[in-house]
């Protein structure tokens, strides 16, 4: 299993960028709100791994 | 990778404030309820800030420079156009943000504990970047 991993890029102009690697699902959302506190978020991605789960259940509720 | 943000650093925390701005160098005065910040000819303004770096530690000519808790919590800084123009300006705002947001996230991953993984200065067109990496238990 791929290791999670959080990476935090710090600009010179107040800015900041969060990566969250290797987590699968919605599981991120509370390590991203560890990490943003208080700040403004300016945008926020989901990457393919988000889906895999998502999709998962959604094909599961479809055979029942 | 499953999730990507891009923040705007919102200065709330005291402590880190203090710290960045001892980083670059200052000697803020803190005070809760607030104090006025005092003009270039001596002159105690009307405006009151919480955090405050005193005029004598920055230009013969300087004004002080305040940072002023808001509503929501988020310091406000208060600084002259004298003071803007030589130097005090977004970009140095910017590289005390940059302090501050670092020392936060360092706090509150060891506090959380995230294990820390190293720290990297990136050169960029932009400017400077501070990477930091954290595993997940």
């Amino acid at each position: 299993m791929k290791q999670k991993t959080v990476v935090i890029e710090i600009d010179e102009h107040g800015n900041s960028s969060l990566d969250l690697e290797g987590f699968q699902g919605s599981g991120c959302s509370a390590v991203a709100k560890d990490f943003q506190g208080r700040d403004a978020v300016r945008s926020v991605g989901n990457k393919r791994e988000f889906y895999v789960q998502v999709t998962a259940t959604t094909q599961e509720q479809e055979r029942k | 990778m499953s999730k990507y943000l891009e923040m705007s650093t919102k200065l709330t925390d005291e402590r880190y404030l203090v710290e960045a701005l001892r980083e670059l160098g200052y000697d803020p005065e803190v005070c809760r309820e607030g104090r006025p910040l005092v003009g270039y000819m001596g002159d105690e303004r009307t405006v009151r800030a919480q955090i405050i770096i005193r005029r004598r530690q920055l230009d013969s000519a300087s004004n002080d420079i305040g940072f002023a808790r808001d509503g929501p919590g988020v310091y406000q800084a208060i600084i002259s156009e004298y003071d803007r123009g030589i130097g005090f300006d977004d970009a140095w705002l910017g590289r005390l943000s940059q302090v501050y947001k670092e020392r936060q996230t360092m706090a509150m991953a060891k506090a959380k504990g995230y294990i820390f993984k190293g720290r990297e200065v990136i050169n960029t067109p932009q400017g400077k970047k501070v990477q930091l990496r954290f595993g997940v238990r």
